[in-house]
């Protein structure tokens, strides 16, 4: 169990810095997941903590110590790798017990700690396989114990399931979800995706070129996001974000230098409700409609600008037809067009 | 298609009278003739014709005569055969090892440096471009003794005795030996280091987050992942030391495979029978243990260290 502090860490490669001095707290048994997309710096910070590159400037702390210098057996932390990083020739239980090499435990203890981790992530049936005859999914496990076993205070996450397919990657957000709340240790885990962001995270930091831009629970980034960028990486589809001004109560299309940009989730842009007064109207042509089940998404064009919509799940526009679609007064996320920060909401 | 179809569009081609299987069987075929046409006329037919001439006398100027085992007889009644018998096996058993250990040594700490890496693996890998004889020559050159030679020369000026390097009986074999081995080194580092580069990294920093040590990442890891590498260049460079010749025959020329037959392998004694005493029943004898030799020695290996 511990706390993991970044105080004004960077990293550089020769001249180029790549992470300009980013500060975060971690405390005790916190699900942390950094994303962004590829290149923000959020793998590199995860291998600072890890211990595997080296800090080029300021501090981590795990548990409170200082560890810039410590080397990554010493940190009391484990590792789960994008590709499972789970050796060929062993047997599963060979692997998972690879993690207690070093301990100095009796091998009746090590057995122990074998078949309670390989029970708790169903691998008992499977110990003595090779991990060629195992699924994706299951080598992941496989991994995942092997980290498990040392009862590390942090356990760190590389992208663990980029490698899965989308039924497979569901399932195991659930299950390393539920894995946290069991153990209770902090975890801090990389990805680019924003829906397993979303669905694991207590906290998500969301990172851009080197910098943090927010950390805040789920649904406080989708609620409030600090600037375009974030509004528009997290949540799917991606929020709509239109030159606009205001009017008397509400917002409308602008041309030419906006006074302000309006963020409208597709979600919130509700196709063929009744205009209120307040809120955003907007009308286009639809140019293609995505049928979900639940919902239709409804994309249209509107002033020259790729617009998308919600309708119910049944009532699908035809391609070619007009729509109107509506936004409710205090759903429309406004940013500033300079700066592109979060100025409020209309 | 075609019987319903009474009127078939003129731009459509017609049907290749071939199916497609039979056409890509033809050309795929038709490719291959010419190395399988090769091979069977240049190497396998002399291969088998050698086990037929084991069993005749045969001088080159006369048709071969059946003789039955007597060239076998013989061979196995023959001090000087076991000796060179004693002398291949005396290269394989110690060359092969240490050849290997050298170079994955070279190769694993090669791997690691990132200071002149390219400039570094070139100079190991330049004796394997460089002709056998030549290399043998530069060498018999180097066993010379003083003031010819720059080991003894060496050896003198730190005023130790001159070793006979050639000329002894007992050190003539690893003198050669060490050769042989500097020759195949390159080609060996190179497919080591290959190996090496292919074992993912994260298997490296998973062991490290671990706790796991230099020398068990070393014995756990990285050669258990190596095996097929270490495989592949057990039964190759045993090949090659089985098949010595080169090196023998160029740093003995004087007395090829001497002094008194101490470094005579197979394959020099093979080809004296064969082009200096012109008995080519007998050579044929020795081709066929020979071959035996490669097969078990190489299916032994393939045995000991399969998958299991």
């Amino acid at each position: 169990m511990a706390t993991i502090e970044l105080k004004s860490l960077v990293k550089s490669y020769g001249r180029t810095e790549v992470i300009h001095s980013i500060d975060l707290e971690v405390p005790d048994g916190e699900f942390v997941v950094f994303v962004g997309p590829s290149g923000c710096g959020k793998s590199t910070t995860l291998r600072m903590i890890a211990g595997l590159e080296e800090v080029s400037g300021g501090e981590v702390r795990i548990g409170g110590r200082l560890v810039n210098e410590v080397d990554p057996k010493a940190r009391n932390i484990a590792m789960v790798f994008q590709n499972y990083a789970i050796y060929p020739h062993m047997s599963v239980r060979q692997n998972i017990a690879f993690g207690l090499y070093t301990s100095k435990m009796s091998k009746e203890e090590k057995n122990a700690k074998v078949e309670d981790a390989a029970q708790m992530l169903d691998l008992t049936n499977l110990l003595d396989r090779r991990p060629s005859a195992l699924s994706g999914g299951q080598r992941q496990r496989v991994a995942i114990g092997r980290a498990m076993v040392r009862d590390p205070a942090a356990f760190l996450f590389d992208e663990p399931l980029s490698n899965l397919d989308a039924q497979l990657r569901a399932q195991m957000r659930i299950e390393i979800k539920a894995l946290h709340q069991r153990l209770g240790t902090t975890i801090a885990y990389v990805t680019h995706d924003q829906v397993e962001a979303m669905t694991m995270a207590d906290r998500i930091v969301v990172m851009k070129d080197g910098h943090i831009l927010q950390a805040a629970p789920p649904m406080e980034i989708y609620d409030n996001p600090v600037d375009v960028f974030t509004a528009r990486f997290i949540g799917t589809p991606s929020m709509n974000i239109l030159p606009a001004r205001q009017t008397g109560a509400g917002m409308e299309l602008a041309e030419g230098a906006p006074a302000v940009l309006a963020g409208l989730r597709p979600a919130d842009l509700r196709v063929g409700e009744t205009p209120q007064s307040g809120g955003m109207v907007l009308s286009g042509t639809v140019t293609a409609v995505e049928p979900l089940g639940p919902e239709t998404l409804v994309h249209f064009e509107t002033g020259g600008h790729a617009v998308i919509g919600s309708a119910p799940g049944h009532e699908i526009p035809a391609i070619g037809s007009t729509v109107t679609a509506v936004t409710a007064p205090g759903k429309v996320h406004l940013f500033d067009p300079e700066t592109e920060k979060a100025t409020g909401r209309a | 298609m075609a019987t319903t179809d009474t009127h078939p569009p003129d731009d459509q081609p017609a049907a290749p009278r071939l199916s497609m299987r039979v056409r890509r069987a033809l050309w795929v075929w038709g490719f291959l003739a010419l190395p399988v046409l090769f091979y069977s006329v240049i190497r396998f037919y002399p291969t088998l014709d050698a086990f037929r001439l084991s069993f005749t006398e045969w001088n080159l100027m006369r048709p071969p005569k059946f003789i039955g085992l007597e060239n076998y007889r013989e061979m196995f009644a023959d001090e000087d055969f076991w000796q060179v018998f004693r002398n291949t096996f005396a290269y394989l058993i110690m060359g092969t090892p240490i050849s290997l250990v050298v170079s994955f040594t070279i190769a694993y700490f090669l791997d690691k440096v990132r200071f002149a890496h390219n400039f570094l693996r070139a100079l190991y890998f330049l004796p394997f471009l460089t002709t056998a004889s030549a290399m043998a020559w530069v060498w018999r050159w180097f066993y010379q003794p003083a003031p010819t030679g720059i080991i003894n020369s060496v050896l003198s000026q730190m005023g130790m005795g001159q070793m006979d390097f050639l000329r002894s009986t007992t050190w003539a074999l690893p003198s050669i030996m060490v050769t042989a081995i500097w020759a195949g080194l390159g080609f060996q580092i190179i497919i080591f280091m290959a190996g090496l580069r292919a074992i993912p990294t994260t298997y490296y920093e998973a062991a490290r987050i671990d706790g796991v040590g230099d020398w068990a990442i070393l014995r756990k890891i990285t050669l258990p992942l190596l095996k097929p590498t270490t495989v592949f260049l057990v039964v190759f460079s045993s090949i090659g030391f089985l098949r010595i010749f080169d090196q023998v025959y160029n740093m003995t020329n004087n007395d090829p495979g001497g002094p008194l037959n101490s470094t005579k392998p197979l394959v020099l004694m093979i080809y004296q029978t064969a082009f200096s005493s012109f008995q080519m029943g007998a050579a044929a004898a020795q081709t066929v243990v020979l071959f035996t030799i490669l097969l078990i020695v190489s299916l032994l290996q393939l045995w000991v260290l399969r998958e299991r």
